[in-house]
């Protein structure tokens, strides 16, 4: 605050990006009092950054190219999406695995229904209400029954998979609809693809749910004491339960975006994506056990993962190889702030 | 502790834990298959199903002991495929590496895997779930290293190692299960190591308190099932006669399923092995019955699926953790 006051010309960038803004940088440590230092999140931009021009510089020239660069945004874009969701999940202090799954059965069921000849848009509100249910499915497994999350919804992404399997008999069925095809491959303007348009949207919107609305401050009492909050009047568990709606949701609308990305719906789609999602979100910077984390740390985490992942596919390196690689990042990403957690407690 | 025990000495205390439960829904079972299908009660299927459980039982030893000393561990399937892909290399004509190397190989494998995991989740202190969910990844990439040469198993000794029945009906896997389900319920019931497991299940925080070396049990547990994932990789060979890198896939599920079915408690602290072996056995019953049944095999992954998730929620129920308001 000192600062603020100083420079009174720092004062209209403060007025025009809002009070949470400037809050946020100073509590995240970008704004301090000895001038500007690094806070996580613009730490892993940066990794982001140099990342970036190495990999255009190391795998020229196919990785700095229209041809790469459209796809793998595109690629991204419903990873992105829901790892902003289950951010708000995991904040909340629980899991849901179940995500990958939900996108195969999305997907197949949107294929389905395509090939039933039903109109494209119907199709659309049936997926997402399918999301609706399996997010409430979960939730309710979370809330009522009182189930540890992680392996309820471990529990629950065999069954999606596989009703997905016994909807599409195992087999790829073609998905092509006017409709369908937008939601992957359209352009908005000619110009901007339509998933990135909507990644953009839901990273706005997920960011002003956690750091300007009492939605997001309730997530985040909840995840950092959930017997606090319930003691201070916050109804925990159906601010989870809608979480999960949340999440439910948005995972079939990522499974839509890869429908029509591969214009065929699978019951394997989004198999092992968990893994990626998961990983993204806690290098973010969110804490598994919740109380923690933002949403432009899962974004950093999310471009950081794809652009690796897509620049070792480039390379030429087998997929199993990609995942020892995959494994190995989750769990240093886990043990980095886990030692980190640990070190800054001895200090305190 | 031992005012209750003896409040509700031997039979009484039996009768508190699920396994009553679980013998009553078998023998509903037994009933219901065998007046549905009429191959159900036959020496050859009763045979089938107690030689197909082998590699579950086998890894629901291991997992029983890291569940109740409050761990997990899902990366039992793909280090029993990494033990049983790297012993079929060894075994392969060319190569052909004694046996009893070849099985000191695989058991190294296991438990260094088991060693590793340990020390992450103990020393690191990274939620086990998270943890053995990349070690999967992991090691089930490292398997895919000899995907290409297929190795079969010639090898005589290794090929009778999970294919014998004796007397023609028992089948040998059947011993090896039962073998270790009691020696393991003798460990856990008579040393100090399995009293200190229990307790450091039930409360982890009261166990360091009270001067159990919490790290190193756990550690101790996490070798344990690692040492019984690479006896199932062994066994996984020998029955399917080749080696392959994605053997055990999806064996988590199950044994999780057929683990706390058997009445182990996922936050750990309970859990006897008598459950889990009868567990077992209604968890491969219903597979078997499923195939005799003529149920398509996609729907078999929905059922497996809707299993764990019931059991995990009567779990959950038994334990009164949906009492908690938030």
């Amino acid at each position: 605050m000192k600062l603020l006051k100083k420079s009174y010309f720092i004062l209209p960038v403060y007025n025009v990006l809002g009070r949470g803004f400037m809050a946020e940088l100073k509590s995240a440590g970008v704004l301090q009092k000895k001038g500007l230092r690094l806070n996580n999140t613009s730490i892993l931009f940066i990794i982001l950054i140099i990342m970036f021009v190495l990999f255009s510089y190391i795998g020229r020239p196919f990785f700095f190219s229209r041809l790469n660069l459209i796809p793998m945004l595109n690629n991204l874009s419903f990873i992105g999406i829901i790892a902003a969701v289950l951010t708000m999940v995991m904040v909340s202090g629980e899991i849901d695995f179940s995500v990958g799954g939900n996108i195969g059965l999305t997907a197949c069921l949107t294929a389905l229904l395509l090939e039933k000849g039903l109109p494209g848009w119907l199709v659309v509100i049936i997926a997402l209400s399918g999301g609706l249910a399996m997010g409430a499915f979960n939730g309710m497994l979370v809330t009522v029954i009182g189930v540890n999350s992680i392996m309820a919804t471990i529990g629950t992404m065999f069954i999606w998979r596989g009703i997905g399997y016994t909807l599409s008999n195992g087999e790829s069925i073609l998905a092509m609809n006017p409709v369908i095809d937008y939601i992957g491959r359209g352009f908005i303007f000619k110009v901007i693809p339509f998933p990135i348009v909507l990644l953009v949207i839901f990273f706005l919107a997920t960011y002003v749910i956690m750091n300007h609305s009492k939605w997001g401050r309730r997530i985040y009492a909840i995840g950092a004491n959930p017997l606090a909050s319930y003691l201070s009047g916050i109804n925990v568990k159906r601010v989870k339960f809608i979480n999960f709606l949340f999440c439910g949701i948005t995972a079939s609308l990522g499974g839509l975006i890869l429908t029509s990305l591969s214009a065929v719906g699978m019951p394997q789609h989004g198999q092992g994506l968990e893994l990626v999602i998961v990983s993204s979100i806690i290098l973010g910077g969110t804490a598994l056990g919740g109380g923690r984390g933002q949403i432009l740390g899962t974004l950093a985490g999310v471009l950081i993962l794809s652009i690796l992942y897509n620049f070792l596919t480039i390379m030429n390196i087998y997929y199993f190889y990609i995942q020892i690689v995959q494994g190995s990042v989750l769990i240093l990403v886990v043990s980095t702030y886990e030692i980190r957690q640990a070190m800054a407690r001895r200090r305190a | 502790m031992e005012r209750v025990e003896k409040k509700y000495s031997g039979i009484m205390n039996f009768l508190r834990t699920p396994t009553p439960t679980l013998i009553g829904i078998y023998i509903v079972m037994l009933i219901l298959f065998s007046m549905v299908s009429k191959n159900f009660l036959t020496i050859q299927n009763l045979k089938g199903i107690f030689n197909n459980f082998a590699v579950f039982g086998i890894l629901s030893a291991g997992v029983t002991i890291v569940m109740i000393g409050g761990g997990f561990d899902l990366a039992i399937g793909s280090t029993a495929g990494l033990a049983g892909i790297v012993s079929a290399v060894l075994l392969m004509k060319g190569i052909e590496v004694p046996t009893p190397i070849v099985f000191l190989v695989a058991i190294t494998i296991g438990c260094t895997v088991g060693l590793i995991n340990g020390l992450i989740i103990t020393k690191v202190g990274i939620n086990p779930i998270i943890t053995t969910l990349g070690t999967l990844a992991i090691i089930r990439g490292i398997c895919y290293f000899w995907a290409n040469l297929n190795p079969r198993i010639l090898n005589v000794f290794t090929q009778n190692l999970g294919r014998i029945y004796l007397g023609n009906v028992f089948p040998i896997t059947t011993v090896y299960i039962i073998t270790a389900f009691v020696i393991l319920t003798l460990i856990l019931k008579f040393t100090r190591f399995g009293r200190d497991l229990f307790t450091i299940g039930g409360n982890e925080y009261l166990a360091r308190l009270s001067g159990i070396p919490v790290d190193r049990i756990k550690i101790i547990s996490y070798v344990i099932s690692g040492f019984f994932c690479s006896i199932a990789g062994l066994i996984l060979i020998s029955q399917l006669g080749s080696g392959r890198p994605e053997y055990g896939t999806g064996a988590e599920l199950e044994v999780l399923t057929i683990v706390v079915l058997g009445g182990v408690a996922v936050g750990g602290g309970k859990g006897n092995y008598l459950g889990v072996f009868i567990a077992l056995i209604i968890i491969q019953t219903i597979t078997n019955g499923m195939v005799l049944l003529n149920v398509p095999v996609y729907i078999r992954v929905v059922v497996k699926g809707a299993l764990l998730v019931l059991v995990i929620s009567i779990d959950a129920i038994r334990n009164r953790r949906n009492l908690q308001p938030y």
